[in-house]
């Protein structure tokens, strides 16, 4: 009989006991957020989730998450292919060609993409001579701008950002020169006038409205005020489950994709949202300290990865929520209603648990100094 | 030990990320929470108002004068038509399903979102109530709302002035009053503004709970409107009636008649004449029709009994004699050498008739109006006295400050030291003692002093209103009369002035013969006020504004009064030949009708 606990404890309980609260978490919110108007997604959400759990909990144990290094070449092709493909046959939804009808399942390649991206770049600097050259760095940024760009167009500028940015943070942690690093930050910088001259309006109008979000309270700011009202309006304990008013009566836009969190802060109060900011903090933090712990480079690099694209997304996501930072489309880790995000995101949970595994088996410990010295 | 390298660099970065976020969620949540709750309840309560229906004016036996009837109003709210359509299809569709061009200005209101409602067009016809629910997928973001309209009944022309009007209430009356809401009715003059509070009755208000998209989800809670009281006017419209038609057939283009019931005060009729239509005032005149009234010399817009100020003339004598025989200036027996001058010095007051009066009494001064008479007696009682009575009588005071808009003005030596800053003459006394000079009053004012030499000295106050239904306790409830004062005056005294006024009548001399004709006895007195002095109005006698007032009072039935009142032909030229014979035409035509009983 397969002893749930008994494996749990071979891995990373902390890792696997906060995936699976989040997930129980998600199906108690898609309920919610979409109780009145598509009564059946919680129905969709339970089954990803029940496939998500399945994954994190028998897969670890089945797999060895070195094999993806093998594969991540063309798991990158495929991804690539799928982001052509999605431009061809993509189900615009909104005015954006972001999905792929399976039929039973519309598939969201971005979301591919980003888990492609990161193992494909924990391969690649695995097995580069570090320091990282700056030859390796213009590779590996080429490589990673094909993604950028098709996503980029679909138009999707925040699942774009998010394919990117943990390639350059793990550039950067794989111990790029560091004139090179604030050189390149710099330079983003002054380009950025002509970046913004490159922006769809949309996307020029939500970072007009983060900025002054009483501009324009019908308009694009819309979405960042009435987030604010929500969650401000669930005070210390929220207005109880089902109660929210501000997402029920369709004032909250999005709210079982980008603004679910606002949805928590309505419904639960500052309770349960600072306790959810605390999850996604602690997960990441731990993933980050099962990357230190591993000797492997491969595995320490796709740590990392992880750790920053889920502790990433969920900031910038919250930060969306709240006002932070302008609305750019990035749903939250685990939350957000998306069958592929939540498939991906359990399957890199998945290759955490199974790299600390495989360390555990193999009895190996920390030492930091071995392989890569900061 | 933790170095300090690129890993833990990041994660302070993240660290530091975590603390912004949730510093950020503690102000959203906790310091600003109450503020963000009651945004984030306004954002789904909405207050939809009922509008009541107003009270119901009948006359006093019961015509019915003014009423409701429902309306549908086309509101939009403009943040959910604008989510919806484009405004030219918002054009469009108004235009080719409810027959409604959109203005620029309504556009722009939508366009903008400048309110948070917008009412685009008012009384909506059955075809297009119809075609708004057929195609109810194309106005997503408007609703109907019922508002009441008022409706006058063709009775209702007659007293045109005395029902006024209704309207929205302004910003400021708004503010001022919290039970209103901004489709209510409310009462903007005459007795619709007067009885306001008993016609309006109470706006019902649902909250109720609505979606971004304005579609209600549920009722939070629920008050019905509550009905206006009936309110029943003390007029009876029948005597309004043939007060109106007596000044149509006389061909006096302006004055004021006002009758009323001399024991209780109460208002039988009050014309002022010319009028206009009711409805066509509330629903709108076009701009000639406008025109035409506003610049009318007659002012038929005006309410001239409560807000025209003439000089009385010889009406005022009544008054002027109670005084006399009261304060002793004079006994009823008292002869006095009348002429057809008075001088004073070397100004010269004449009689009205240059034959003169001869030795006469106070009977025969009020019969024949004799004027060097009253300048007499006005100069022995002294202007004191004169205006002592005067605000006994209650001239110069608003009996009822609901009802009375402009008062008398009784000069007096303080008044003219005030005003004209000159010093008092024994010729204003002589003036005054004729109703002459400086005093004017309405011819509301006049009743005053009729009611009291009618009912025996009491100063009531008048009203318009004889009962009102209260629709709280299902009772109606009658305005009893209220006596604001007694003037103590002698009955030999009284019965003295009365029998003057009798003698205007039917004295072989009397300036009022033509209410012989009257099948009951009654008694009266004339009125000619000059409006410019002899020579002036010499020079130009044919303009109608440079002739004399007309004035006549009268109390019927002489024993037992049960109507006293005033007739006022402005410019009339003559009390006698003008003012009394349309009054002696109303007062025939009420006991022809057996309108008033008399045994």
């Amino acid at each position: 009989m397969f002893n749930l606990f008994k494996k749990i404890k071979q891995t990373d309980p902390i890792v696997y006991l906060l995936t699976v609260f989040l997930l129980i978490w998600s199906v108690i919110n898609i309920y919610s957020a979409s109780y009145h108007e598509y009564s059946n997604l919680y129905i969709k959400q339970i089954v990803f989730v029940s496939i998500a759990f399945s994954i994190i909990t028998f897969l670890p144990f089945l797999i060895e998450y070195r094999k993806f290094g093998y594969i991540s070449f063309y798991l990158y092709l495929v991804s690539v292919i799928l982001l052509i493909l999605v431009k061809f046959f993509g189900v615009s939804i909104l005015g954006a060609k972001r999905w792929i009808n399976l039929g039973f399942f519309q598939l969201q390649p971005s979301e591919v993409a980003k888990f492609s991206m990161i193992i494909f770049s924990a391969y690649f600097i695995s097995n580069t001579k570090l320091p990282l050259s700056f030859k390796d760095f213009l590779k590996i940024m080429g490589l990673s701008a094909i993604p950028f760009i098709l996503i980029y167009s679909q138009p999707d500028l925040g699942s774009g950002i998010l394919v990117v940015l943990p390639v350059l943070v793990m550039v950067f942690l794989a111990k790029f020169n560091i004139k090179y690093t604030i050189g390149f930050v710099l330079a983003g910088i002054i380009l950025s006038p002509f970046i913004w001259t490159h922006l769809k309006d949309y996307q020029k109008n939500r970072i007009i409205a983060f900025l002054n979000p009483e501009s324009d309270p019908k308009g694009t700011a819309y979405h960042i005020i009435q987030s604010k009202i929500a969650i401000g309006s669930g005070m210390l304990t929220g207005k109880g489950y089902l109660q929210g008013s501000q997402s029920k009566y369709y004032f909250l836009p999005e709210q079982h994709t980008d603004f679910i969190y606002a949805t928590i802060g309505e419904e639960w109060g500052f309770v349960v949202s600072f306790l959810i900011l605390t999850v996604y903090f602690i997960l990441s933090l731990r993933i980050f300290y099962i990357g230190m712990k591993t000797n492997e480079l491969f595995g320490k690099f796709l740590c990392y990865g992880i750790a920053l694209i889920i502790g990433f997304q969920a900031f910038i996501n919250i930060a969306m929520n709240v006002g932070m930072a302008p609305v750019v489309g990035v749903p939250l880790p685990f939350l957000s209603y998306g069958g592929t995000a939540l498939i991906m995101f359990s399957l890199m949970i998945m290759i955490v648990l199974n790299i600390e595994y495989i360390n555990k088996k193999e009895g190996f410990r920390f030492h930091s100094q071995d392989t890569l010295n900061y | 030990m933790i170095k300090f390298n690129r890993l833990t660099f990041l994660i302070l970065i993240l660290t530091l990320f975590y603390f912004a976020l949730a510093g950020r969620l503690f102000y959203l949540q906790i310091i600003k929470g109450e503020y963000y709750r009651e945004i984030s309840d306004k954002n789904y309560i909405k207050i939809f108002y009922s509008n009541p229906s107003r009270g119901k004016i009948y006359d006093r036996n019961g015509i019915l004068l003014a009423y409701d009837v429902p309306t549908y109003s086309l509101i939009a709210f403009p943040y959910i038509v604008k989510k919806n359509y484009t405004m030219q299809e918002l054009k469009e569709n108004l235009k080719n399903y409810l027959n409604i061009e959109l203005d620029e200005k309504t556009l722009n209101i939508i366009k903008k979102n400048l309110y948070p409602s917008v009412v685009i067009k008012k009384d909506l016809t059955q075809k297009d109530i119809e075609n708004f629910y057929n195609y109810n997928y194309l106005f997503n973001g408007f609703y109907l709302e019922v508002v009441p309209k008022r409706v006058y009944t063709e009775e209702a022309n007659y007293l045109a002035h005395i029902i006024g009007y209704v309207g929205y209430p302004s910003e400021k009356e708004l503010k001022k009053n919290p039970n209103l809401s901004p489709n209510i009715l409310v009462g903007k003059a005459g007795v619709e503004k007067i009885y306001d509070s008993l016609l309006r009755g109470e706006s019902g208000q649902k909250a109720v709970l609505v979606d971004a998209f304005g579609r209600q989800k549920k009722v939070l809670w629920e008050k019905d409107p509550r009905k206006g009281n009936d309110i029943y006017l003390s007029i009876d419209i029948r005597i309004q009636k043939i007060a109106f038609e007596a000044f149509n057939s006389s061909k006096h283009p302006s004055g004021a008649v006002v009758l009323a019931d001399p024991n209780t005060y109460e208002i039988l009729a009050l014309l002022s004449y010319p009028t206009y239509n009711l409805q066509k005032f509330y629903e709108g005149f076009s701009q000639e029709e406008w025109k035409e009234l506003t610049e009318n010399k007659y002012k038929p817009l005006m309410n001239k009994v409560f807000l025209g100020k003439y000089p009385p003339g010889s009406i005022y004598k009544p008054l002027v004699s109670i005084a006399a025989l009261e304060e002793g200036a004079i006994t009823p027996e008292t002869r006095i050498s009348s002429g057809s001058e008075f001088r004073i010095g070397k100004w010269v007051y004449r009689n009205w008739d240059k034959r003169g009066c001869g030795f006469i009494n106070i009977f025969e001064a009020l019969e024949t109006s004799c004027d060097t008479f009253f300048y007499q007696v006005g100069l022995k009682l002294g202007v004191e006295n004169i205006v002592k009575y005067s605000k006994l009588f209650g001239l110069g005071e608003r009996l009822n400050p609901d009802l009375e808009v402009k008062v008398a003005t009784i000069p007096s030596k303080e008044w003219k030291r005030k005003v004209l800053k000159q010093n008092w003459f024994h010729g204003d006394t002589v003036n005054l003692s004729i109703g002459q000079g400086y005093i004017t009053i309405t011819p509301f004012d006049a009743t005053k002093i009729v009611v009291p030499i009618a009912n025996g000295g009491y100063v009531l106050k008048p009203h318009i209103l004889k009962a009102y239904f209260d629709n709280k306790s299902q009772r109606l409830v009658h305005i009893n009369p209220e006596v604001i004062r007694k003037i103590n005056i002698k009955k030999w005294n009284l019965d003295a002035v009365r029998y003057g006024m009798y003698f205007v009548v039917y004295g072989p001399s009397g300036t009022a013969k033509a209410l012989k004709t009257v099948p009951v006895l009654n008694a009266g007195k004339t009125g000619t006020a000059q409006v410019y002095s002899y020579d002036i109005r010499k020079k130009r006698y044919h303009a109608w504004d440079f002739r004399d007032h007309a004035w006549f009072i009268d109390y019927v039935p002489y024993n037992k009064p049960k109507i006293a009142g005033v007739v006022f032909i402005e410019h009339g030229e003559s009390g006698g030949k003008v003012a009394a014979p349309l009054m002696a035409y109303i007062l025939k035509r009420i006991f022809k009708e057996k309108i008033i009983e008399t045994k």
